[in-house]
């Protein structure tokens, strides 16, 4: 026998066969008496129970922070976190950041100015319709 | 500042006082005892008032208990983010995440489940790996369904479906949690025998060939080998922890909703990650085991030609050698000897034979479980290894 096997891994990638949501918990973060905390405690009371029943697979936890802005905090599967400070913000407008944060994937942002960002990059660039022999559009 | 109350206090210094007495056996707990916790706790919910000094007598359970799964946010989260079945109640979600190295008892840890979900998933991917590359030779099968099914890629299956882990097992924390610790848990959860030379294995590694592999040692050809100590311990109990995990959820899909389900999740978790077998193949003789290939299959003898070079002087002379068997090309490669060259394209000619595939749209047997399956055709099968 002259072959032997080297050990690996085998490489997954979200998306690919199935998708698993990377936000997986959700802070909600108020104050009862503080003015900034007005928008938080209206979205708290009217929208977020919408939203929760929406999303079941985020966890969503709801608790006082007196004398504090209110904030949201998203908790990733990567292990990072994100705050979004929501002071003085109007229920919609807390409804768009909560939503930002659910699709959020947990990673730093970072600046792309490539079209296509490949594990294997193509030696020849992408294929255009309207370069070379060229189409008519 | 949570304050604990006072009647509590001599519960604790009673318990702490009881467990001392017992010392050794705190790990194991009886099936009676596991009995007598539903009891306790069910009497504890009539009447608390009365209940106190026995409840604070009796010693923490391990893990937690199965009726706080509802209670559970962290729970129905994961249970939502796999997309499982409503069918499969949190009680058994939670249940698949507490290990025997945490629970020993296999009434309330995931054993019976991940042994069941095992069967399951290495079932669905050999099948998978002896269809689609039927003459892949027996160390790579293995090492194939390990890099698919072993415990290391069922771990990293579980943390990005987002699985987290207890600081510490016990009665108190979220059910949501997996439950483990980092030793050995006594129980036996891997298929295989204990080998009469297992007592020697420290000191020399005995010669094991392919067919005692089958027969003897557990479904990736590994010996079932004495608990682990030391450094590398924490990441084999980690690694064996999370993966019994994904193998608990696969064994309940099939408990609750069915063989075709169980397929479907197997396939979309875990038979959709990428490896690239190629890249596994480590050969000691390729020139003569392409001769023996060819010699066997009654092919003329392998010839090496120099197809092209550049540089043969320079610093950094570069050769491309192709191997023909009379006119027909098998095999080309390139490096910075001739020899090189010869061998490598010896082992891109063996490697175009072992990885031989009939397609990517390949029939397994398990596809004629559907009602409506045309007729089984059999799959290319291959006479077997050369060496």
């Amino acid at each position: 026998m002259t072959i032997k096997a080297i050990r690996a891994v085998a490489t997954g990638q979200n998306g690919v066969g199935s998708f698993i949501l990377q936000c997986k918990k959700l802070d909600f973060h108020y104050c009862d008496w503080a003015g900034s905390s007005k928008g938080m405690n209206g979205f708290i009371k009217s929208l977020l129970p919408k939203f929760a029943t929406a999303n079941p697979q985020v966890e969503f936890a709801i608790s006082p922070r007196p004398g504090k802005h209110p904030v949201i905090i998203g908790h990733y599967i990567n292990g990072r976190t994100k705050p979004i400070c929501v002071r003085n913000l109007s229920p919609y407008e807390i409804l768009k950041k909560a939503e930002l944060l659910r699709d959020a994937n947990g990673e730093q942002l970072k600046r792309h100015n490539r079209a296509v960002t490949s594990n294997k990059p193509s030696v020849r660039g992408i294929w255009s319709p309207y370069h070379g022999k060229g189409m008519v559009v | 500042m949570k304050r604990a109350p006072l009647q509590r206090w001599g519960g604790q210094l009673l318990q702490a006082r009881s467990r001392a007495a017992m010392a050794a056996p705190a790990a194991r707990q009886p099936f009676a005892a596991s009995l007598h916790r539903h009891a306790s706790s069910a009497a504890a919910t009539h009447s608390p008032a009365d209940d106190i000094p026995a409840e604070s007598l009796r010693s923490p359970l391990p893990s937690p208990r199965p009726n706080r799964a509802a209670e559970s946010a962290k729970l129905a989260a994961l249970h939502a983010r796999l997309s499982l079945s409503n069918k499969i109640p949190l009680e058994t979600l939670a249940r698949a995440l507490v290990v025997p190295s945490a629970d020993v008892n296999a009434s309330f840890n995931n054993s019976n489940l991940a042994f069941l979900g095992s069967t399951f998933i290495n079932y669905h991917v050999l099948e998978y790996l002896a269809v689609k590359w039927p003459r892949l030779p027996m160390t790579i099968l293995y090492e194939a369904l390990r890099a698919y099914a072993g415990k290391e890629s069922l771990h990293q299956i579980a943390r990005r479906w987002g699985v987290e882990a207890a600081a510490a097992p016990g009665e108190e924390v979220d059910p949501g949690l997996l439950q483990w610790k980092p030793q050995e848990s006594g129980l036996q959860t891997r298929w295989g025998y204990v080998r009469a030379e297992a007592v020697h294995f420290d000191r020399f590694e005995p010669r094991r060939g392919i067919s005692s592999r089958v027969v003897m040692d557990d479904e990736f050809g590994d010996t079932l080998q004495a608990p682990k100590t030391g450094p590398e311990a924490f990441k084999f109990y980690q690694d064996e922890a999370y993966g019994s995990f994904v193998q608990a959820v696969v064994g309940s899909i099939y408990t609750h909703c069915g063989r075709e389900a169980t397929r479907d999740f197997v396939q979309s978790h875990i038979l959709s990650r990428q490896i690239d077998l190629s890249s596994m193949f480590q050969f000691q003789l390729p020139t003569r085991e392409l001769a023996m290939l060819c010699a066997r299959e009654g092919f003329s003898s392998p010839i090496a030609r120099l197809e092209s070079e550049t540089g043969r002087l320079s610093r950094t002379p570069v050769f491309v050698v192709g191997i023909y068997s009379g006119s027909e090309k098998l095999g080309e490669g390139s490096g910075p000897s001739l020899n090189i060259a010869r061998w490598k394209a010896s082992m891109n000619a063996l490697k175009a034979w072992y990885m031989y595939s009939p397609g990517n749209k390949v029939r397994v047997p398990s596809d004629m479980f559907e009602e409506d399956a045309k007729p089984w055709k059999a799959p290319h099968i291959d006479i077997g290894e050369i060496i």
